[in-house]
């Protein structure tokens, strides 16, 4: 299979498969009744699926290569958690967290 | 059609995405220089990102196309790296059960990870479910129809942006925005720790299957924790 073909077959294939995990339990559960306990674990799914999400693009080091992790990065991250716990807001998070990093990493080490 | 674009609880799901969007436009940039690198053409590059429309899996394909990796290796991967949309699928049906089928047929095309964090809140906020139906549906058309700008931009103009300006943060700091505001109660606090310990300590794991394993282990880690917190508090 040339290149090009491969490509689109993935894109087909990829496609349908991702549209029917996000469609699966909308669908499964469109006529049935969510049991209970269900219910209860849904309601932290935002927080630890996020979590986990999130914590390796602000504290994972490249493979094998601890001493990289970045302490402007672990930093800015936390006040910027912060300021979206109490505001709520998107807009002044990233504000927030991307004027700390850059505020840490100038003081680091320069411009440059 | 018109009716929508009226809609005011889809401007206002439009406006409010706004934010999320510039912050993502690295990442979709980087998709984009991700494909023209695989050699795909302009129209696979579109059809990747309008059709997959997931930024992990994209980068997967592309990657792993380059390589020459055999076609079921690139859909097993991309499609494990999907397994989290299952979740957000079953956390989301409960809110989507009043709307009509159409409704959660298109939703569920717009289920990405900003769109599941956005919506969730927006549904807790109350009010009618065809309202903040309408409100996902302005934010996931926001979020699609910018995707697929910074992808192609990135396509031919490849990566704009200096790695020195840490532009990349963005991506992780628009996912804080909507998860900190949740850490109010102590089952939540206990899901996050337990997600985020395993999702580093899990980090060998192949085909990002750390993120899926770890979020499950925080989900159930939230649950006992609230059966634990009822039977404390019911005393």
């Amino acid at each position: 299979m040339d290149g090009a073909l491969k490509l689109w077959v993935v894109i087909a294939i990829v496609g349908v498969l991702n549209y029917l995990s996000r469609l699966s339990f909308i669908a499964i559960f469109a006529r049935r009744h969510v049991p209970a306990l269900l219910g209860r674990a849904f309601r932290y799914v935002p927080a630890a699926m996020l979590t986990a999400l999130v914590l390796p693009m602000v504290v994972a080091a490249p493979p094998g290569d601890a001493a990289t992790v970045s302490v402007p990065k672990i930093v800015a991250a936390l006040a910027a958690g912060i300021v979206a716990f109490f505001t709520h807001s998107t807009l002044k998070t990233l504000t927030a967290g991307m004027l700390a990093l850059w505020a840490l990493q100038f003081a680091l080490c320069g411009i440059g | 059609m018109r009716r929508v674009i009226s809609n005011p609880d889809f401007r206002a799901g439009f406006v409010d995405m706004l934010p999320a969007t510039l912050a993502l436009a690295p990442f979709g940039l980087v998709c984009g220089v991700g494909a023209a690198a695989a050699g795909a053409s302009l129209a696979a590059a579109i059809g990747l990102s309008a059709i997959v429309f997931s930024g992990a899996a994209q980068i997967l394909a592309v990657q792993l196309l380059a390589a020459g990796a055999p076609l079921a290796v690139i859909v097993l991967t991309c499609f494990v790296a999907g397994l989290r949309f299952l979740i957000y699928s079953a956390a989301m049906a409960p809110y989507l059960r009043p709307l009509p089928p159409r409704w959660q047929k298109t939703l569920a095309f717009l289920l990405t990870d900003q769109a599941f964090a956005a919506a969730i809140r927006r549904f807790d906020a109350g009010g009618d479910a065809r309202a903040a139906g309408a409100h996902f549906l302005g934010s996931g058309f926001a979020l699609w129809a910018f995707w697929q700008v910074t992808n192609v931009v990135g396509f031919f103009a490849g990566n704009l942006i200096p790695a020195a300006w840490s532009l990349d943060f963005a991506v992780p700091l628009c996912f804080i925005a909507l998860v900190a505001p949740h850490f109010r109660t102590s089952p939540t606090i206990v899901a996050a720790l337990v997600a985020g310990f395993g999702v580093l300590a899990l980090a060998a794991l192949p085909m990002k299957l750390s993120l899926i394993v770890a979020g499950v282990a925080g989900i159930v880690a939230g649950t006992l924790a609230d059966f634990a917190k009822e039977r404390w508090t019911a005393r």
